[in-house]
C-alpha cells in the first residue's frame, strides 16, 4: 500500500498541497510556542516559567483545535474527490480495509513530511519568540533558549497523530458505499444533516451565548479585570464554530432569502438554486468564512476595548495575554483564509464536468464564471452575517463589563473593515478555483 | 420556413495531434440532413462518430471543411458565437443525460430558453414534458427520477427551444432495452409529429432501426448508406463493414 499511495501521490501533488501547507504552519505555530514549555522546565522563575507555559499550552491547546478542523477539512476534500476512483479500486478486488490502508499512507507521508519541515521552522521560530519576549519585558532577561528535540518532537508526533484522527474519519465515510464503477453523479442532496451534527452545533453556540450571559451577570463584577475577558474571550469562537457546523442548513435559508435579488439573470437563477439544492457543498467554503469573520472580529474588538479601559500602564500579563489573543486571532485567519481558498478550489474541480455540460447546453464561458461568482457571493454574504452576528457573543458582553456599553466606544472602523477583507478573499478564491478548474480540459 | 438543410457538412475533416503521432478522425465527409427526417450515424469504435458530432454541433473546430446549421455557416464562428447558435437551433440529447442536479425537471427543460435571456413559457414547458410524458413529475429533481426518465426530460430540453436538429449521442446508451424503446420512439414521434431533424449517433442496430436513414462511418468516412433500415439488416451490415470498405 505504501507503494501505491506514494505513486498515487506524485500524481495528485497538488491535492495535497493543501493538506501539507496546513500542517506546516500548524507545527511551525505551535512549535514554536512548545519550545516556550520546554525552556520553562529549564532553570527559570517560577513567574516567568508559569507565564511560559501558559503561553504555550493555550496556543498548543487552540493549534491543535484547528490543525484538527482543517486537516479534517482538507483531508476530507481531497478523499470525497477520489470517491470514482476508490470505487474502481474496489471493484478490482480491493477490500475497504485496503482502501482505508491507502488513504491513511498517503496522509501519513504528506503530513509527516509537512510536520517534519514545520518542526524545523519552529527551531529559529520559537527563538525569535523568546527573544521578542525577552525584549518586550514579559519574562527576565536572564531566561535561556532550551527548545529542543522533546517539544518539537512532541508537536509534530501530536499534530500527525490529529491529522491521521482526521483522516480516518474522512476515509471511513470514503469506503462506506458499495464498490461501483458508475457514479450516480446527479445526486443532489438537500444539505440534510444527522442529528449529532444539528446537536454539536447548536451546543456550542448554547455555550458561546452562554459564556456571553455568564460576562454580564457575573464575571463583570470581578474585582479581576480578567475575569471577564476569560468568559467572553472565545464567545465568539465558540458561535461562530458552532454556526459553522450548521452551515448547510445555513446557507439553504441564505440562498433561498437572496434568491429574488438575483433577478431573472440566468447565471443568478443558476447560482441561488446551487446554493439551496447543494448546501452540502458551498457548505465547505461558508463554515471557514464564519469562523473567520467571527473570530477575527470579536478578538481584535475585544482587545480593542481592553486597550481603552484598562487605564493603568500595561503590565507583563495584560501584555501576555493581548499577545496571545493576537496570535490565536492570527491563527484562526490564517488556517480559515487557507481553507476557503482550497474548498472553493475542490469544490470547482469536483463540478468541471457539470460546468462543462452547462457550457454545452448553452451557457457561455461569462455565464458560467458570473454564476460561479454570484454563488461565492452569497456565500460571502451569509458567511459575514452570520460571522458578525456570532462576534457580537463576544463585543456586547464585554463591552458591557467594562462599562462601555452595549455599543464599544471605539473601533467602529474594524468590523467593516474585515467584512470587506474577507468578502474579497470569498470572490478571489471562487475566481481563482475558477480559472485553476478551467485550466484542465475536460474531454 | 425555410429551404434549408437543416444541417450540412461538406469536406469535413479532423485530425488530432500533430507530426508522425497525429489521429485523422475524419477524412472528407459530405453529409446533409434535410428538415422532418431521423438519420442514424453508424461505425465502430474509432470510426470518428462522435468527432462529426462534436464538429457538426460547433463544439470542436474542423480542420478543413464546412458546417452549415440551418443555412449558417458556423465555421468560422467564435466559441461565444457558436454558443449562442448552439442554445437556439440545436438540441442535445447525450448518453449521461447532461442535467443539472440541483434543478427541477421543468426548470432543467426551460434551461435553454432562460439562458438565451428568454422568460421561459410556462405553457410550453409543461407542454413539453406532458409531450414526455412527464407532466406529473414535473417538480421532481433529477436523482429522483429513473433513468429513462431522466432522458425524456432531457430530449423535453432538447425540443423546448424548436431548433433546427437534435443531435443525439448514443442517447440509449445508459439505458435497459424496455426504457431506450419508449426514448427511441419520442425521438422517432418528435420526426413524425414535429417535424423535427434527427440526427443520432449509436452503434445499437436496434437504435439504428428507428431511423430513416443510416450511414456507416469507417474510418473517418462514409462508408455506405442504408435507407428505411431494420436492426437485422444493419446488425448483417455493421458484421461486413469491411466489405464496404473494400468495394468503395
Amino acid at each position: 500500500m505504501t507503494r501505491l499511495a506514494l505513486r498515487s501521490l506524485r500524481h495528485r501533488s497538488t491535492a495535497f498541497t493543501a493538506t501539507f501547507v496546513t500542517v506546516l504552519l500548524g507545527t511551525a505555530l505551535i512549535g514554536s510556542f512548545a519550545t516556550l514549555v520546554e525552556t520553562a522546565s529549564g532553570p527559570v522563575s517560577d513567574a516567568d516559567a508559569e507565564s511560559l507555559t501558559i503561553m504555550g499550552a493555550v496556543v498548543g491547546g487552540w493549534g491543535a483545535l484547528i490543525v484538527l478542523f482543517s486537516v479534517a477539512s482538507t483531508m476530507g476534500i481531497t478523499v470525497r474527490q477520489r470517491t470514482a476512483e476508490i470505487g474502481l479500486l474496489r471493484t478490482i478486488g480491493g477490500t475497504p480495509r485496503q482502501a482505508r490502508g491507502l488513504i491513511r499512507s498517503e496522509a501519513l507521508l504528506v503530513t509527516a513530511a509537512a510536520a517534519a519541515a514545520g518542526a524545523l521552522l519552529a527551531w529559529p521560530g520559537g527563538r525569535a519568540l523568546l527573544a521578542m519576549l525577552r525584549s518586550g519585558g514579559m519574562i527576565g532577561d536572564d531566561v535561556a533558549y532550551a527548545g529542543g528535540l522533546a517539544s518539537l518532537g512532541a508537536t509534530a508526533a501530536g499534530v500527525v497523530l490529529t491529522a491521521m484522527v482526521a483522516t480516518a474519519i474522512a476515509g471511513r465515510r470514503a469506503v462506506r458505499g458499495p464498490a461501483t464503477l458508475v457514479l450516480s453523479e446527479a445526486r443532489a442532496q438537500t444539505g440534510r444533516m444527522r442529528w449529532w451534527r444539528v446537536a454539536a452545533g447548536a451546543l456550542m453556540v448554547a455555550y458561546g451565548v452562554g459564556l456571553g450571559v455568564v460576562t454580564i451577570t457575573v464575571t463583570a463584577d470581578d474585582p479581576d479585570p480578567y475575569a471577564a475577558m476569560q468568559t467572553s474571550g472565545s464567545a465568539s469562537i465558540l458561535v461562530g464554530l458552532g454556526l459553522a457546523t450548521l452551515a448547510p442548513v445555513l446557507l439553504r435559508w441564505t440562498g433561498t432569502l437572496l434568491r429574488p435579488a438575483f433577478g431573472g439573470g440566468a447565471p443568478g437563477y443558476l447560482a441561488a438554486y446551487n446554493t439551496t439544492r447543494r448546501a452540502h457543498l458551498l457548505a465547505g467554503v461558508l463554515a471557514p468564512v464564519i469562523v473567520l469573520t467571527s473570530a477575527a472580529v470579536g478578538v481584535l474588538m475585544l482587545v480593542g476595548i481592553d486597550g481603552r479601559t484598562m487605564t493603568a500602564t500595561p503590565d507583563a500579563e495584560t501584555e501576555t495575554i493581548n499577545l496571545l489573543n493576537n496570535v490565536v486571532t492570527g491563527m484562526i485567519t490564517l488556517f480559515a483564509a487557507i481553507m476557503v481558498v482550497n474548498a472553493f478550489a475542490a469544490v470547482l474541480s469536483d463540478r468541471r464536468l457539470e460546468l462543462h455540460r452547462l457550457h454545452l447546453v448553452g451557457a457561455t464561458p461569462d455565464q458560467i464564471r458570473s454564476s460561479v461568482l454570484a454563488e461565492s457571493a452569497i456565500v460571502a454574504v451569509a458567511g459575514v452575517a452570520l460571522g458578525l452576528v456570532a462576534s457580537l457573543a463576544t463585543v456586547v458582553p464585554f463591552a458591557v463589563a467594562r462599562d462601555e456599553g452595549v455599543v464599544p466606544d471605539g473601533q467602529l472602523w474594524l468590523p467593516p473593515l474585515i467584512v470587506a477583507g474577507v468578502v474579497l478573499l470569498t470572490l478571489g478564491a471562487a475566481r481563482a478555483g475558477l480559472t485553476r478548474a478551467r485550466a484542465v480540459p475536460v474531454r | 420556413m425555410n429551404h434549408h438543410p437543416a444541417l450540412a457538412v461538406t469536406g469535413l475533416a479532423h485530425t488530432y495531434g500533430e507530426g508522425p503521432g497525429a489521429v485523422r478522425a475524419l477524412d472528407g465527409i459530405d453529409l446533409v440532413f434535410h428538415r422532418g427526417t431521423f438519420t442514424a450515424v453508424m461505425g465502430p469504435s474509432g470510426s470518428g462518430k462522435s468527432t462529426f458530432l462534436s464538429c457538426a454541433a460547433g463544439l470542436e473546430r474542423p480542420s478543413e471543411g464546412r458546417v452549415t446549421i440551418d443555412g449558417n455557416d458556423i465555421t468560422d464562428w467564435d466559441e461565444d458565437r457558436r454558443t449562442r447558435l448552439r442554445r437556439e437551433r440545436l438540441g442535445f440529447v447525450f448518453q449521461g443525460f447532461h442535467l443539472m442536479p440541483y434543478l427541477t425537471a421543468d426548470q432543467n427543460v426551460a434551461l435553454p430558453l432562460r439562458l438565451a435571456g428568454r422568460r421561459p413559457d410556462r405553457r410550453g414547458v409543461a407542454a413539453m414534458l406532458e409531450r414526455v410524458g412527464l407532466a406529473e413529475r414535473r417538480g421532481h429533481l433529477p436523482d429522483t427520477l429513473s433513468g429513462g426518465q431522466q432522458q425524456r426530460v432531457a430530449i423535453a430540453r432538447a425540443l423546448v427551444t424548436d431548433p433546427a436538429v437534435v443531435l443525439a449521442d448514443e442517447p440509449t446508451g445508459a439505458l435497459d432495452s424496455t426504457t431506450a424503446r419508449d426514448v427511441l420512439q419520442l425521438l422517432r414521434d418528435s420526426v413524425d409529429d414535429l417535424q423535427q431533424t434527427v440526427v443520432m449517433v449509436t452503434h445499437d442496430p436496434v437504435a439504428a432501426a428507428y431511423a430513416d436513414t443510416v450511414v456507416f462511418l469507417v474510418d473517418g468516412r462514409v462508408a455506405g448508406r442504408m435507407e428505411r433500415p431494420t436492426a437485422d439488416a444493419v446488425a448483417g451490415q455493421m458484421a461486413h463493414l469491411d466489405d464496404l470498405v473494400v468495394t468503395r
